[in-house]
C-alpha cells in the first residue's frame, strides 16, 4: 500500500468506511486500523449481518412494518437495517442498486413488494452479475414496475426489454431496436401470480376486501415466445436467461457497470443519458473494474475489490469528493449518535427528515433515480441536513452520543486546539479547512471550558461540527 | 367395546373486511373480547392516517353495531392500543402501551375513567400488552417490559405481581396475551420464549409448554392463548401465521393455518366494484408458494392467517381469531366425534 507522506493510514480507512459503509465509529475504524488496507477491505466486502434489529421486535411494536403496506413502514424498516447492521457494505450496495434499478413504491402502491427486491438485492447483489439480471427480471415488483405482466406472446409490450439494455446493462448507443424487440420476446410470458387481478387492486389502490397481497413470480409457458430470435448479433430460440447470459458478455455491460460503481464510490460522473457522448471520466478506474469483472466471471464483488484496492479510489483526490446523499447522512449521523437499540417511532422522523433533504428511498423520482452530487443541495436542503445533524449530535438523552463526548474529552490533552482535533477525530477523522478549523477553535475557546468540558460543551462543539460544510461531503 | 373421543378445530366464517379510516370493518385488528352476549368488540391499531384506531364491535353473523375511541391522549383515546377485555360489570377495558394507561369505557363505549402511571415499581406499567379479569373481579394486567403480571383493581389499585426477566420457569421475556381457565389458572403467551406459563391464581408457577420451531407444538413467537370451557387451550403462534390446540395436558391436537373466505361485507365491496370483482373471478387464492417462511407465504395465500395475534372464545364456544394483516375474524367451532 502507498500512502502520501502528508495523509495518515487513518484517513485513508476513514475514506474506505466513508464510502463503503456509512463512515466509522472510533470503535470501528480501530478495528480496521488493526489489519493492513487489504485486510480491512477484504473484511468489510465480504461481512455478513450479524447485528441487525430483530424484525419480531420491529413487527411487534411496528404493526405497519409486518405488511409493509405504506412507504414509511417499507423505508422504516430499512432504516433500521442500514443503521443497525454491522455489514453496512451490503446496505450502501443494495442502495446502489436501488439507485440502477430504480424502482418505486408509488406506482407499485404496497412495500412488501420492494422489501422482497431489497432482499433480492442482499442476496444477488455482490454475485455474479448474470444472476442479479435473473433475479432483477423474476423480481415481481420490477416486472409490474415495467409492466412486463402485459409482454405477451402474441403481443409483445417492449417496456423491460427497453430497459434492461438501456438503464440495467448496457447503456444506449450498444443495441439496436430490433434488439429490444428480440430481448422483449425473450422474457414473454415472465409475469407474476394471478397477474390481471393484482395489476387491478394496484391500479385501484385499495386495501379492500383483505389487504395487499404480496406478489410472486411466475413464468408462463403458454405466453412465452419460444420461437427463434436474433439478439445482439446471436440466434436461438432465446428465453430471458439466453438473452442475459448475451448481455453479460458484452464489453459494453462491463464498461457500464463500471461507469456507475465509480460514480457511486470514487466521483460524481456525467449523468447517465450523456454517457454515449463523453467518455468515462476516468478510463484506468473503469479498465480496472472491466479486467476484474471479466477475470472473476462478471462478479461484482471482484469489481469492488479491485476498485477499493486501486490507486484511483485511494487517492486523496477522490477523498470527501463526493456530497453525502440525504440518506447517507442520516445513516451516518444515525450511527454516530448510537442507532437504535430497539424500535421507536423515532425511525419515522428520521425517513420524514432524508425526505425533506430530498430523497425518499424506494420513491425514486424517476427511472434513472437520483443525479445526487449537487443536486442533493439547495437552500431548504441544507437547513434540513444541519439541523438534522445537529439535534441528533446534541441528544444528549442518546447513549451513543454520550460516548462520543467521552471520547472526545478523554483524546484532548486540554487546549482548545486539541479538543477540536478530537472531535474531528471522533466523528471518522472529518477533515475540515484551516478556516473551518480556526472557527472551531475560537468557538472552544470562547464557549468551552477545555480543561473540564461538560458534556453540553462538548456537545455544543460537536453539533458545530456537523454543521459545517465539510461534514456534508463523504 | 370403547369408543375414542376425537376432537378438532373446524373452520366456520370470516367475519369483516378492511376499514383504514373508519367505520364498518378493521384495520390492524390487534386484541378483542367477546362480552356475554356474544358481541366481539375489536381494537384496531390502524396506522394509516391513523384514523382507523377505534373500538369496532360486530358479532359473528355480520352484525355491525357501532364504534368508539380515536387516535390520540385525550380521554376516551388511545394511541398504541395492544389489548381489550370486559370486566365483570361488562365495562369496557382498553389498554394502550403509548401512554402506558388502561382506559374504562362503558359498555357502550363512552368514556369513563383511566389510570396508569409509566414506571417499573409496583403498580407502575410499562407496556401493557394484554388484560383478563380473574373470577373475583381483579384485573390481570401484562406489564410486558416489566416482564411481570400485575393483579391490579379495576380503578388501578395495586395488589401483587409476579414474575421477572428471564427464561426460567416463571420469568419471562417479553410476555403478551393471557387468560384464565375455569379453576383459575393463569395462562401466559410467553413471547421471547416461545412458550406458554401456566400459573396458579397466587401467581405460582405451575408448568410451562413450548420450544422455538416450526414443527407441529412448537412456537415461533405466541402472542395469545385461549383456553375454553373444557380446558383445551389455543395458541396465536404468531410467528409461525396459525393456530395451534392442545388438551390441557399439552397434548398435540391440531394446527391450523387459516382458510379465510369472503364475507357478506366483503362480497358488498366486490360487488360494488365490477372491476376487482371479475378479475377475482379468476383468482387463484392458493398458489405454489415458493418460499417456506411463514410470514412470507402469508403474505401470498390469502386465505391463510396473516399474523394472527389474539384469539378469544365465544359464548357458544367458537374460537375468534384476529387475522391482523388481513382486517379479519376468522371463527372456528370445536367439534368432539
Amino acid at each position: 500500500m502507498t500512502l502520501t507522506p502528508s495523509r495518515t493510514n487513518e484517513q485513508l480507512v476513514a475514506h474506505l468506511l466513508r464510502r463503503a459503509g456509512f463512515g466509522g465509529t472510533t470503535a470501528e475504524l480501530n478495528h480496521f486500523l488493526s489489519m493492513s488496507y487489504e485486510d480491512a477491505v477484504e473484511e468489510l466486502i465480504n461481512a455478513r449481518d450479524t447485528t441487525a434489529l430483530p424484525q419480531d421486535l420491529i413487527r411487534r411494536y411496528h404493526v405497519d412494518q409486518s405488511d409493509l403496506r405504506t412507504r414509511p413502514s417499507s423505508a422504516g424498516n430499512w432504516l433500521y437495517h442500514m443503521v443497525s447492521t454491522d455489514a453496512p457494505f451490503v446496505e450502501k450496495m443494495n442502495l446502489f442498486w436501488h439507485r440502477v434499478f430504480a424502482t418505486g413504491q408509488t406506482k407499485l402502491i404496497q412495500g412488501k413488494v420492494m422489501d422482497t427486491q431489497l432482499r433480492m438485492f442482499r442476496d444477488h447483489g455482490l454475485g455474479k452479475f448474470d444472476d442479479l439480471l435473473i433475479e432483477l427480471s423474476k423480481d415481481p415488483a420490477m416486472i409490474m414496475w415495467l409492466d412486463n405482466q402485459d409482454n405477451h406472446k402474441d403481443s409483445i409490450n417492449e417496456n423491460y426489454g427497453r430497459e434492461i439494455l438501456e438503464l440495467f446493462s448496457m447503456g444506449v448507443g450498444n443495441y439496436t431496436e430490433e434488439d429490444i424487440k428480440e430481448c422483449s420476446r425473450a422474457f414473454t410470458g415472465w409475469t407474476v401470480e394471478n397477474a390481471d387481478y393484482m395489476a387491478i387492486k394496484m391500479r385501484n389502490n385499495t386495501m379492500r376486501p383483505y389487504g395487499y397481497i404480496n406478489w410472486q413470480f411466475k413464468f408462463d409457458p403458454e405466453d412465452h415466445d419460444d420461437g427463434e430470435k436474433t439478439f445482439l448479433g446471436e440466434t436461438g430460440n432465446f428465453n430471458g436467461e439466453d438473452v442475459i447470459a448475451i448481455i453479460c458478455k458484452q464489453p459494453a455491460t462491463a464498461t457500464f457497470i463500471a461507469r456507475h460503481l465509480y460514480h457511486y464510490f470514487v466521483a460524481d460522473e456525467l449523468p447517465v443519458p450523456q454517457w454515449p457522448h463523453f467518455p468515462p471520466l476516468n478510463q484506468a478506474a473503469i479498465d480496472v473494474m472491466t479486467s476484474a469483472y471479466f477475470d472473476s466471471g462478471h462478479s461484482i464483488k471482484a469489481m469492488l475489490k479491485a476498485l477499493f484496492l486501486s490507486d484511483e479510489f485511494k487517492s486523496e483526490e477522490s477523498w470527501n469528493a463526493r456530497v453525502k446523499s440525504p440518506i447517507e447522512l442520516v445513516v451516518g449521523t444515525l450511527r454516530l449518535a448510537g442507532g437504535y437499540d430497539s424500535p421507536t417511532f423515532d425511525v419515522y422522523k428520521h425517513i420524514d427528515a432524508s425526505s425533506f433533504m430530498g430523497q425518499d428511498i424506494y420513491a425514486p423520482p424517476s427511472v434513472e433515480g437520483w443525479m445526487g452530487g449537487s443536486d442533493w443541495i439547495s437552500t431548504g436542503s441544507m437547513v434540513q441536513r444541519v439541523n438534522f445533524a445537529s439535534d441528533l449530535i446534541g441528544d444528549l438523552n442518546r447513549s451513543g452520543v454520550l460516548q462520543l463526548i467521552g471520547q472526545v474529552t478523554s483524546g484532548s490533552s486540554g487546549s482548545a486546539q486539541s479538543l477540536v482535533d478530537s472531535a474531528l477525530q471522533q466523528l471518522g477523522y472529518l477533515e475540515v479547512s484551516d478556516e473551518t478549523r480556526d472557527g472551531l477553535a475560537a468557538f472552544a475557546t470562547a464557549n468551552v471550558d477545555t480543561e473540564n468540558p461538560t458534556n453540553e460543551q462538548v456537545a455544543a462543539l460537536l453539533q458545530l461540527i456537523v454543521a459545517t460544510r465539510e461534514y456534508q461531503f463523504v | 367395546m370403547t369408543t375414542q373421543t376425537r376432537t378438532r378445530i373446524e373452520y366456520v366464517d370470516t367475519v369483516g373486511f378492511g376499514a383504514d379510516v373508519g367505520g364498518r370493518g378493521f384495520h390492524i385488528p390487534y386484541d378483542l373480547s367477546i362480552r356475554s352476549d356474544g358481541r366481539i368488540y375489536v381494537v384496531n391499531r390502524s396506522p394509516k392516517h391513523r384514523l382507523g384506531i377505534r373500538v369496532g364491535i360486530c358479532d359473528v353473523n355480520h352484525g355491525w353495531y357501532h364504534e368508539f375511541g380515536s387516535d390520540g391522549t385525550g380521554d376516551g383515546q388511545f394511541t398504541e392500543p395492544t389489548a381489550i377485555t370486559h370486566g365483570p360489570d361488562n365495562r369496557v377495558y382498553v389498554a394502550d402501551e403509548g401512554p402506558n394507561r388502561i382506559t374504562i369505557y362503558s359498555p357502550d363505549g363512552e368514556f369513563e375513567s383511566k389510570w396508569g402511571e409509566t414506571g417499573s415499581k409496583p403498580g407502575q406499567i410499562n407496556g401493557p400488552a394484554g388484560l383478563k379479569f380473574a373470577s373475583n373481579g381483579d384485573l390481570l394486567v401484562v406489564d410486558h417490559l416489566n416482564n411481570r403480571i400485575q393483579r391490579m383493581t379495576p380503578d388501578g389499585g395495586y395488589i401483587s405481581h409476579f414474575g421477572s426477566e428471564g427464561s426460567g420457569p416463571g420469568e419471562f421475556n417479553l410476555p403478551w396475551g393471557i387468560d384464565t381457565d375455569s379453576n383459575d389458572n393463569i395462562y401466559v403467551a410467553d413471547w421471547r420464549n416461545d412458550r406458554i406459563q401456566r400459573f396458579k391464581d397466587d401467581g405460582t408457577f405451575v408448568d410451562s409448554y413450548g420450544e422455538s420451531g416450526r414443527e407441529e407444538g412448537r412456537f415461533d413467537r405466541p402472542s395469545d392463548v385461549a383456553v375454553d370451557q373444557d380446558g383445551f387451550i389455543y395458541v396465536a403462534d404468531w410467528g409461525n401465521q396459525r393456530v395451534q390446540v392442545f388438551d390441557n395436558s399439552w397434548n398435540f391436537i391440531q394446527s391450523v393455518r387459516g382458510e379465510a373466505t369472503v364475507s357478506p361485507w366483503a362480497q358488498e365491496y366486490l360487488d360494488a366494484n365490477a372491476d376487482e370483482s371479475e378479475a377475482r373471478a379468476r383468482f387463484d387464492p392458493f398458489i405454489e408458494v415458493d418460499t417456506d417462511d411463514p410470514h412470507e407465504v402469508s403474505s401470498r395465500v390469502e386465505a391463510y392467517f396473516w399474523d394472527p395475534t389474539s384469539i378469544d372464545i365465544d359464548p357458544e364456544g367458537r374460537l375468534v381469531v384476529t387475522d391482523t394483516l388481513r382486517h379479519r375474524l376468522q371463527v372456528y367451532q370445536r367439534i368432539s366425534e
